[in-house]
């Protein structure tokens, strides 16, 4: 079996200054809607102090995208069933525990960052989530829920304060 | 008393199952029932687009398979407009579905199916993830997994756009001719997908076939069924993910019944259980006969483990060779083992991996004819290939204009779903005894549900985040007296 170092050459740039903003999930299906509505919104804002990227991806697919950043924001729907929809929830990843899960197809933030480093892979030194509390994601075709509608606006901003807030943490120069 | 048992996993997840065990007075198992959230609307969602959109829209329901529904749709297309690809089309198609069925098995097989075995399946849960897996057989290993599927991955974008949103396929072609510079890359990718294919029926070699626990554990009572099997295969009967006819064996693996595609309702009917939001596909031909196995039920399987009892064999050289030893090492055919299918699975990988070899270096693939142009009326058209978790099936209906009027998908999961309650009723029945319900007698409930690797929501992605299960014990008032739960 061979090779395996021409293939982390092949990731190209790693140590990307710019952080990457993903917006996460399905826009056929109802709020899942929403992390996709956000980063199409913030792309035009935002695109000269970040990578703005819509992706349905998920699991250790998303590897492809993360590496190679230093930091980036993550934006996607989630249903805790804890709070009302349209609720806006910052995560630490950190936070999140290991997944052990009945379904295929999926790998959890913290894998993907424990199997970035055990395999000296570039993977973004920090991550921030910032996710709406969403209702339906089951149906084709539906229209997203107001609530959830309505945290479009306060969403886009959250994350430009992550955005901010960090670049207040960082010294200046350093990024 | 009663009680209710739930394993529900509270956040929500692509796929995500739901499995409920009602156990009875004894503390035995009375009914354990595999549920799913339905996915709704689909149909109404269809009615009035054009036909031509579907390749696009349904790959975009499903994260996980979307190259299946791509090809699936597409071929649905060929049949709604009567138009049949030029063979450089139909290779190049199956050059693409070939990459991506390596890739996707290869995720299943290391991140999924696979830490129940490569960890092994006694092992501490915290152990039993990739993590774990890497730690089994390192990091090298770990990097060539997670290498060869992104180099693949770049394959299925370069012929075809987009991995997740594929938009290659045409009624009567495709949307792009290859180079010679784009098949000297399939070459490469090829040559590489084979050796990997290689290397992990060796792990499966070493790791599992030479522990005789995991051995006994796959052939052990409690993970088999004595059911039909269905898969597609090609004119000599070897397995296809492309095309071919569908055929089915017996419990006895004699040929039940072999059809086209396109004749799916003579021969595939849907039961619906007021527990569950998921239609269970049946032969039609026998009928519903319940939750029970033997050739008097109709209950059948697809996927990895079907298609290889369904066919007679590999129309690959290592793939071949991979079958034979498979047979001869489980008993007599058809293998009725349902954790065989991730052997099975490998077996699979290496055919689609030599496949994708085969066709990369075919001449045909450079060749710029790829489309025929259709020219006759649509009305109706029935499109099958073998998705990785099984035989998937889209039908659509259209008026003159090639507005859909009717569209229905049938996933492998609803294909799978009779025997995947019955497997989990089995297991949960062998494992869970005098109402004992702990940590570790789940999780060995759960691989008889990752075996079959089931995508039921055909939806969302997910939150990469945790997924807390939870099991709740109800008594026969469904009130919680005891709940379990796994962060």
């Amino acid at each position: 079996m061979t090779p395996t170092i021409k293939w982390c050459r092949r990731f190209g740039a790693t140590n990307i200054m710019k952080p990457l903003v993903i917006g996460l999930g399905n826009d056929l299906m109802g709020d899942d809607a929403i992390g996709i509505l956000a980063a199409r919104s913030l792309k035009e804002e935002v695109s000269e102090w970040a990578d703005v990227v819509e992706s349905s991806l998920h699991g250790a697919a998303l590897l492809d995208i993360l590496i190679g950043y230093r930091r980036a924001i993550i934006i996607d729907a989630i249903h805790t069933g804890t709070c009302p929809p349209g609720t806006i929830l910052d995560i630490d990843p950190d936070d999140l525990g290991t997944v052990v899960s009945p379904s295929p197809h999926f790998s959890g933030l913290p894998e993907l960052k424990t199997i970035a480093r055990e395999l000296d892979l570039d993977f973004p030194k920090e991550v921030k989530i910032v996710a709406v509390e969403v209702a339906e994601t089951f149906i084709v075709g539906a229209p997203m829920t107001p609530a959830v509608a309505e945290a479009l606006g306060p969403l886009v901003e959250r994350v430009k304060e992550r955005w901010e807030a960090w670049q207040a943490e960082t010294p200046a120069g350093s990024t | 008393m009663s009680r209710h048992v739930t394993i529900d996993p509270i956040t929500r997840l692509e796929g995500h199952g739901k499995i409920d065990i009602l156990l009875n007075d004894a503390g035995g198992v009375d009914r354990a029932y595999f549920q799913v959230p339905e996915l709704r609307g689909f149909e109404r969602f269809a009615q009035g687009r054009p036909a031509e959109d579907m390749p696009q829209i349904t790959p975009r329901i499903c994260g996980v398979c979307p190259m299946a529904h791509h090809m699936a749709s597409t071929k649905a297309l060929d049949s709604l407009y009567h138009v049949d690809p030029p063979v450089s089309a139909k290779k190049i198609r199956e050059m693409v579905y070939s990459t991506f069925f390596v890739e996707d098995h290869a995720l299943h097989f290391f991140f999924l199916g696979g830490p129940d075995f490569v960890v092994g399946p006694t092992a501490p849960k915290g152990e039993r993830n990739i993590l774990g897996v890497l730690g089994k057989v390192g990091k090298e290993v770990g990097l060539e997994v997670i290498g060869v599927r992104k180099q693949l991955r770049e394959l299925i974008t370069l012929a075809s756009g987009k991995v997740i949103h594929p938009v290659f396929g045409l009624p009567g072609g495709v949307s792009k001719v290859l180079t010679k510079d784009d098949q000297q890359k399939f070459i490469a990718g090829a040559n590489h997908a084979v050796e990997f294919g290689k290397f992990c029926l060796k792990v499966f070699d070493d790791l599992v076939l030479k522990n005789k626990e995991y051995v006994d554990l796959i052939t052990s009572d409690g993970y088999t069924h004595k059911t039909y099997y269905m898969g597609m295969v090609d004119k000599h009967n070897k397995v296809n993910f492309y095309d071919g006819d569908m055929r089915v064996v017996d419990p006895d693996g004699k040929e039940f019944v072999k059809f086209p595609g396109g004749k799916y309702l003579d021969h595939i009917a849907e039961h619906v259980e007021p527990w569950s939001f998921m239609k269970f596909s049946y032969l039609k031909d026998i009928g519903w006969k319940g939750f029970v196995e033997g050739p008097q039920s109709g209950i059948m399987a697809v996927a990895p483990l079907a298609r290889l009892n369904a066919a007679d064999g590999m129309a690959t050289p290592v793939a071949q060779e991979a079958y034979q030893k498979f047979f001869a090492t489980l008993g007599k055919k058809p293998v009725h083992f349902t954790l065989a299918t991730h052997w099975a699975r490998l077996i699979e990988l290496v055919y689609a991996a030599e496949r994708m070899q085969e066709l990369a270096s075919d001449p045909d693939i450079i060749n710029p004819n790829v489309r025929t142009i259709p020219t006759a009326a649509p009305d109706e058209g029935v499109g099958v290939v073998e998705a990785p978790r099984g035989t998937l099936i889209h039908h659509y209906k259209t008026d003159p204009k090639g507005l859909i009027t009717n569209a229905n998908l049938i996933v492998a999961t609803q294909n799978n779903a009779a025997r995947i309650a019955l497997s989990v009723d089995k297991a949960a029945r062998t494992l869970i005894k005098n109402g004992k319900a702990d940590d570790g007698i789940l999780n060995m409930v759960e691989m008889a549900f990752r075996a079959y690797d089931p995508c039921n929501g055909c939806a969302t992605h997910a939150l990469p985040g945790k997924m807390p299960l939870i099991v709740r014990i109800y008594d026969a008032d469904h009130q919680v007296v005891q709940e379990i739960r796994r962060d």
